[in-house]
Protein backbone atom coordinates (compact mmCIF):
# COMPACT_ATOMS: atom_id res chain seq x y z
CA UNK A 1 0.00 0.00 0.00
CA UNK A 2 1.33 3.38 -0.96
CA UNK A 3 0.64 6.33 1.27
CA UNK A 4 0.20 9.22 -1.06
CA UNK A 5 1.34 12.78 -0.67
CA UNK A 6 -2.19 13.66 0.25
CA UNK A 7 -3.06 14.30 3.86
CA UNK A 8 -6.13 13.59 5.88
CA UNK A 9 -8.43 16.58 6.06
CA UNK A 10 -10.69 16.89 9.05
CA UNK A 11 -13.91 18.44 7.91
CA UNK A 12 -15.46 20.01 10.96
CA UNK A 13 -18.18 22.50 11.68
CA UNK A 14 -17.58 26.20 11.37
CA UNK A 15 -15.67 25.64 8.14
CA UNK A 16 -12.59 24.88 10.16
CA UNK A 17 -10.37 22.38 8.47
CA UNK A 18 -7.24 21.37 10.26
CA UNK A 19 -4.67 19.27 8.54
CA UNK A 20 -3.49 16.18 10.31
CA UNK A 21 -0.84 13.64 9.45
CA UNK A 22 -2.25 11.22 6.91
CA UNK A 23 -1.75 8.15 9.05
CA UNK A 24 -2.89 9.60 12.38
CA UNK A 25 -6.20 7.88 12.09
CA UNK A 26 -5.91 6.57 15.62
CA UNK A 27 -9.19 5.18 16.85
CA UNK A 28 -11.12 6.66 13.95
CA UNK A 29 -13.44 4.38 12.06
CA UNK A 30 -12.22 3.89 8.50
CA UNK A 31 -14.59 3.08 5.64
CA UNK A 32 -13.28 1.97 2.26
CA UNK A 33 -14.31 3.25 -1.14
CA UNK A 34 -12.43 1.66 -4.03
CA UNK A 35 -11.98 3.07 -7.53
CA UNK A 36 -12.43 0.32 -10.06
CA UNK A 37 -12.42 -0.14 -13.81
CA UNK A 38 -13.02 -2.94 -16.27
CA UNK A 39 -10.02 -4.44 -18.04
CA UNK A 40 -10.32 -2.29 -21.14
CA UNK A 41 -11.72 0.75 -19.40
CA UNK A 42 -15.22 0.41 -20.78
CA UNK A 43 -16.59 1.03 -17.29
CA UNK A 44 -15.26 2.91 -14.28
CA UNK A 45 -16.91 3.25 -10.88
CA UNK A 46 -16.66 3.83 -7.15
CA UNK A 47 -17.28 0.74 -5.04
CA UNK A 48 -19.47 1.29 -3.13
CA UNK A 49 -20.92 4.36 -4.84
CA UNK A 50 -23.31 4.93 -1.96
CA UNK A 51 -22.06 4.73 1.63
CA UNK A 52 -23.65 5.48 4.99
CA UNK A 53 -21.32 6.32 7.89
CA UNK A 54 -21.40 7.92 11.30
CA UNK A 55 -19.98 11.35 12.01
CA UNK A 56 -16.23 11.27 12.37
CA UNK A 57 -15.68 8.36 10.01
CA UNK A 58 -12.59 8.47 7.83
CA UNK A 59 -13.26 7.60 4.19
CA UNK A 60 -10.32 5.97 2.44
CA UNK A 61 -10.43 6.20 -1.36
CA UNK A 62 -8.11 3.64 -2.96
CA UNK A 63 -7.40 3.26 -6.66
CA UNK A 64 -7.61 -0.46 -7.54
CA UNK A 65 -7.87 0.14 -11.26
CA UNK A 66 -4.52 -1.02 -12.70
CA UNK A 67 -4.92 0.88 -15.94
CA UNK A 68 -6.22 4.29 -14.99
CA UNK A 69 -5.81 7.37 -12.83
CA UNK A 70 -8.72 8.53 -10.69
CA UNK A 71 -9.70 11.28 -8.26
CA UNK A 72 -12.28 11.66 -5.52
CA UNK A 73 -13.34 15.28 -5.76
CA UNK A 74 -16.14 16.91 -3.78
CA UNK A 75 -18.68 18.96 -5.68
CA UNK A 76 -17.91 22.44 -4.42
CA UNK A 77 -17.05 25.88 -5.83
CA UNK A 78 -13.51 25.50 -4.48
CA UNK A 79 -13.04 22.54 -6.80
CA UNK A 80 -13.16 23.73 -10.39
CA UNK A 81 -16.00 26.13 -9.58
CA UNK A 82 -18.60 23.41 -9.32
CA UNK A 83 -21.92 23.80 -7.52
CA UNK A 84 -21.87 22.71 -3.89
CA UNK A 85 -23.21 19.23 -3.20
CA UNK A 86 -21.81 18.76 0.30
CA UNK A 87 -22.98 20.31 3.60
CA UNK A 88 -22.50 24.06 3.69
CA UNK A 89 -20.31 23.94 6.80
CA UNK A 90 -18.08 21.17 5.51
CA UNK A 91 -14.80 21.83 3.80
CA UNK A 92 -14.37 20.37 0.32
CA UNK A 93 -11.68 17.89 -0.59
CA UNK A 94 -9.90 16.92 -3.76
CA UNK A 95 -7.68 13.85 -3.69
CA UNK A 96 -5.74 14.90 -6.80
CA UNK A 97 -4.92 12.04 -9.14
CA UNK A 98 -4.36 8.65 -7.56
CA UNK A 99 -2.33 6.11 -9.49
CA UNK A 100 -2.98 2.37 -8.96
CA UNK A 101 -2.75 1.38 -5.27
CA UNK A 102 -2.49 4.94 -4.03
CA UNK A 103 -5.07 6.17 -1.58
CA UNK A 104 -6.46 9.31 -0.02
CA UNK A 105 -8.26 9.75 3.27
CA UNK A 106 -10.77 12.33 4.43
CA UNK A 107 -12.69 12.49 7.72
CA UNK A 108 -16.26 13.72 7.59
CA UNK A 109 -17.93 15.16 10.67
CA UNK A 110 -20.79 17.40 9.54
CA UNK A 111 -23.99 15.31 9.25
CA UNK A 112 -25.45 15.40 5.79
CA UNK A 113 -24.98 14.37 2.19
CA UNK A 114 -21.66 14.52 0.35
CA UNK A 115 -21.52 14.00 -3.42
CA UNK A 116 -18.21 13.60 -5.21
CA UNK A 117 -16.89 12.66 -8.61
CA UNK A 118 -13.84 11.43 -10.46
CA UNK A 119 -12.35 14.36 -12.35
CA UNK A 120 -11.49 12.56 -15.62
CA UNK A 121 -14.50 10.26 -15.47
CA UNK A 122 -17.46 12.44 -14.57
CA UNK A 123 -18.62 12.14 -18.18
CA UNK A 124 -18.74 8.40 -17.58
CA UNK A 125 -20.89 9.09 -14.48
CA UNK A 126 -18.18 7.93 -12.07
CA UNK A 127 -19.67 9.61 -9.02
CA UNK A 128 -20.47 8.68 -5.46
CA UNK A 129 -22.41 9.73 -2.40
CA UNK A 130 -21.53 9.51 1.28
CA UNK A 131 -24.29 10.04 3.83
CA UNK A 132 -23.03 11.06 7.26
CA UNK A 133 -25.51 10.37 10.06
CA UNK A 134 -29.25 10.57 9.49
CA UNK A 135 -31.74 13.35 8.79
CA UNK A 136 -32.62 13.54 12.49
CA UNK A 137 -29.10 14.49 13.56
CA UNK A 138 -28.35 17.97 14.85
CA UNK A 139 -26.83 19.99 12.04
CA UNK A 140 -28.00 17.63 9.29
CA UNK A 141 -27.51 19.35 5.94
CA UNK A 142 -28.75 18.16 2.58
CA UNK A 143 -28.92 21.63 1.12
CA UNK A 144 -27.25 20.84 -2.17
CA UNK A 145 -27.53 23.59 -4.70
CA UNK A 146 -29.47 23.20 -7.91
CA UNK A 147 -28.91 20.26 -10.22
CA UNK A 148 -28.10 22.30 -13.33
CA UNK A 149 -24.38 21.74 -12.82
CA UNK A 150 -24.48 17.97 -13.25
CA UNK A 151 -25.70 15.76 -16.06
CA UNK A 152 -28.79 13.60 -16.02
CA UNK A 153 -26.48 10.58 -16.10
CA UNK A 154 -24.79 11.72 -12.89
CA UNK A 155 -28.11 12.36 -11.16
CA UNK A 156 -29.30 8.91 -12.22
CA UNK A 157 -26.30 7.24 -10.59
CA UNK A 158 -26.40 9.06 -7.25
CA UNK A 159 -28.42 6.75 -4.97
CA UNK A 160 -31.33 8.11 -2.90
CA UNK A 161 -30.36 9.08 0.64
CA UNK A 162 -32.89 6.75 2.26
CA UNK A 163 -31.60 3.82 0.20
CA UNK A 164 -28.01 4.54 1.25
CA UNK A 165 -28.99 4.73 4.91
CA UNK A 166 -31.12 1.59 4.70
CA UNK A 167 -28.50 -0.51 2.93
CA UNK A 168 -25.35 0.95 4.44
CA UNK A 169 -23.46 0.48 1.21
CA UNK A 170 -24.80 0.59 -2.35
CA UNK A 171 -22.80 -1.27 -4.98
CA UNK A 172 -23.10 -2.19 -8.62
CA UNK A 173 -24.11 -5.81 -9.02
CA UNK A 174 -21.31 -6.72 -11.40
CA UNK A 175 -19.44 -4.24 -13.50
CA UNK A 176 -16.18 -6.09 -14.12
CA UNK B 1 1.69 -15.70 -40.62
CA UNK B 2 1.71 -11.99 -40.42
CA UNK B 3 -0.72 -10.19 -42.55
CA UNK B 4 0.48 -6.99 -44.04
CA UNK B 5 -1.77 -4.04 -43.55
CA UNK B 6 -3.10 -3.61 -47.03
CA UNK B 7 -4.07 -0.11 -47.83
CA UNK B 8 -6.70 0.40 -50.47
CA UNK B 9 -5.36 1.38 -53.81
CA UNK B 10 -6.82 4.80 -53.54
CA UNK B 11 -4.81 5.46 -50.42
CA UNK B 12 -1.46 4.31 -51.72
CA UNK B 13 -0.34 7.80 -52.43
CA UNK B 14 -1.28 8.87 -48.93
CA UNK B 15 0.52 5.89 -47.45
CA UNK B 16 3.61 6.81 -49.33
CA UNK B 17 3.42 10.25 -47.84
CA UNK B 18 2.99 8.80 -44.36
CA UNK B 19 5.88 6.43 -44.84
CA UNK B 20 8.16 9.27 -45.68
CA UNK B 21 6.93 11.31 -42.73
CA UNK B 22 8.81 9.29 -40.14
CA UNK B 23 11.65 6.87 -39.75
CA UNK B 24 9.88 3.61 -39.02
CA UNK B 25 13.00 1.89 -37.68
CA UNK B 26 13.60 4.71 -35.25
CA UNK B 27 10.23 4.03 -33.63
CA UNK B 28 10.69 0.29 -33.18
CA UNK B 29 12.31 0.63 -29.76
CA UNK B 30 11.43 2.82 -26.80
CA UNK B 31 11.84 5.59 -26.14
CA UNK B 32 10.33 7.12 -29.22
CA UNK B 33 12.20 10.30 -29.99
CA UNK B 34 10.82 13.77 -30.44
CA UNK B 35 8.13 14.86 -30.95
CA UNK B 36 6.85 11.89 -28.96
CA UNK B 37 6.61 12.06 -25.17
CA UNK B 38 6.01 9.26 -22.70
CA UNK B 39 2.38 9.52 -21.65
CA UNK B 40 2.98 8.55 -18.03
CA UNK B 41 5.45 11.40 -17.65
CA UNK B 42 2.95 14.06 -18.63
CA UNK B 43 -0.34 12.57 -17.45
CA UNK B 44 -1.42 10.80 -14.23
CA UNK B 45 -1.42 7.33 -15.73
CA UNK B 46 0.61 4.19 -14.93
CA UNK B 47 3.91 3.77 -16.76
CA UNK B 48 2.69 0.42 -18.13
CA UNK B 49 -1.04 0.21 -18.75
CA UNK B 50 -2.34 -3.37 -18.88
CA UNK B 51 -3.56 -4.00 -22.41
CA UNK B 52 -1.87 -0.93 -23.86
CA UNK B 53 1.73 -1.09 -22.63
CA UNK B 54 3.98 1.93 -22.28
CA UNK B 55 2.59 4.71 -24.41
CA UNK B 56 4.26 7.51 -26.30
CA UNK B 57 2.41 10.22 -28.21
CA UNK B 58 3.09 13.42 -30.08
CA UNK B 59 0.97 15.93 -28.10
CA UNK B 60 0.15 17.80 -31.29
CA UNK B 61 -1.80 14.77 -32.52
CA UNK B 62 -4.16 14.48 -29.53
CA UNK B 63 -6.69 13.09 -29.03
CA UNK B 64 -6.44 10.62 -31.92
CA UNK B 65 -2.75 9.91 -31.81
CA UNK B 66 -1.13 7.65 -32.91
CA UNK B 67 -0.13 6.37 -29.50
CA UNK B 68 2.89 4.10 -29.83
CA UNK B 69 2.63 1.13 -27.48
CA UNK B 70 5.78 -0.61 -26.26
CA UNK B 71 6.09 -3.86 -24.34
CA UNK B 72 8.16 -4.39 -21.19
CA UNK B 73 11.29 -4.86 -23.31
CA UNK B 74 10.73 -1.60 -25.13
CA UNK B 75 9.65 -3.20 -28.44
CA UNK B 76 7.00 -1.39 -30.45
CA UNK B 77 4.01 -3.71 -30.27
CA UNK B 78 1.00 -1.66 -31.31
CA UNK B 79 -0.18 1.62 -32.72
CA UNK B 80 -3.32 2.95 -31.03
CA UNK B 81 -5.81 5.63 -32.03
CA UNK B 82 -8.31 7.19 -29.65
CA UNK B 83 -11.33 8.81 -31.29
CA UNK B 84 -13.98 10.55 -29.14
CA UNK B 85 -17.43 9.25 -30.00
CA UNK B 86 -19.14 12.62 -29.94
CA UNK B 87 -16.56 14.01 -32.34
CA UNK B 88 -17.35 11.21 -34.76
CA UNK B 89 -21.07 11.77 -34.31
CA UNK B 90 -20.60 15.45 -35.03
CA UNK B 91 -18.86 14.76 -38.29
CA UNK B 92 -15.24 15.02 -37.24
CA UNK B 93 -13.04 12.60 -39.12
CA UNK B 94 -9.50 11.57 -38.31
CA UNK B 95 -7.72 11.11 -41.58
CA UNK B 96 -4.20 10.24 -42.69
CA UNK B 97 -3.09 9.19 -39.24
CA UNK B 98 0.46 8.05 -38.89
CA UNK B 99 1.60 4.50 -38.16
CA UNK B 100 4.28 3.26 -35.82
CA UNK B 101 4.96 0.31 -38.10
CA UNK B 102 3.52 -0.69 -41.44
CA UNK B 103 3.28 -4.32 -40.38
CA UNK B 104 -0.02 -5.17 -38.71
CA UNK B 105 -1.05 -8.66 -37.60
CA UNK B 106 -4.50 -7.88 -36.17
CA UNK B 107 -6.65 -5.03 -34.93
CA UNK B 108 -8.96 -4.55 -31.95
CA UNK B 109 -11.60 -1.84 -31.69
CA UNK B 110 -13.42 -1.24 -28.44
CA UNK B 111 -15.08 1.38 -26.26
CA UNK B 112 -13.29 3.26 -23.48
CA UNK B 113 -15.08 5.44 -20.94
CA UNK B 114 -12.19 7.90 -20.77
CA UNK B 115 -8.94 8.49 -18.94
CA UNK B 116 -6.59 11.39 -18.22
CA UNK B 117 -5.60 12.89 -21.55
CA UNK B 118 -8.64 11.68 -23.48
CA UNK B 119 -11.49 12.20 -21.05
CA UNK B 120 -14.38 11.95 -23.47
CA UNK B 121 -15.83 8.49 -24.05
CA UNK B 122 -13.97 7.22 -27.09
CA UNK B 123 -13.00 4.23 -29.21
CA UNK B 124 -9.62 2.55 -28.98
CA UNK B 125 -8.40 1.33 -32.36
CA UNK B 126 -5.44 -0.94 -31.66
CA UNK B 127 -3.23 -2.16 -34.50
CA UNK B 128 -0.96 -4.95 -33.25
CA UNK B 129 2.35 -5.22 -35.05
CA UNK B 130 3.04 -8.93 -34.50
CA UNK B 131 1.15 -11.99 -33.36
CA UNK B 132 2.56 -11.97 -29.86
CA UNK B 133 2.00 -8.28 -29.28
CA UNK B 134 -1.36 -8.51 -27.54
CA UNK B 135 -0.05 -11.02 -25.02
CA UNK B 136 3.02 -8.93 -24.28
CA UNK B 137 0.93 -5.84 -23.69
CA UNK B 138 -1.64 -7.64 -21.54
CA UNK B 139 0.16 -7.20 -18.26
Amino acid sequence: MICTRRQTIWLGGGAIASLAASRSVGAQTVAEVVMRGSARGERVWFDPFGLSVTSGTTIRFTNRDPGNGHTATAYHPDNYDRKRRIPELATPWDSDFLLPDEYFEVTLTVPGVYDYYCLPHEMAAMVGRVVVGTPGDVGWDHSTEDDDDVSDQVLAVLPPVDKVIAEGAVRWEDRS
Amino acid sequence: MLKKLTVAAGLIATTTTIASAHDEKALMNAPAGEPYVQVSEVLPLPEFIPGLGTLFVDPATLPAGPFLAYDHDGLLSATIYMTPLDDLQNGVSFDDLNLGSHTVSSADVYYNAGHPGVEKPHAHVVLFHDEGAKERLAK
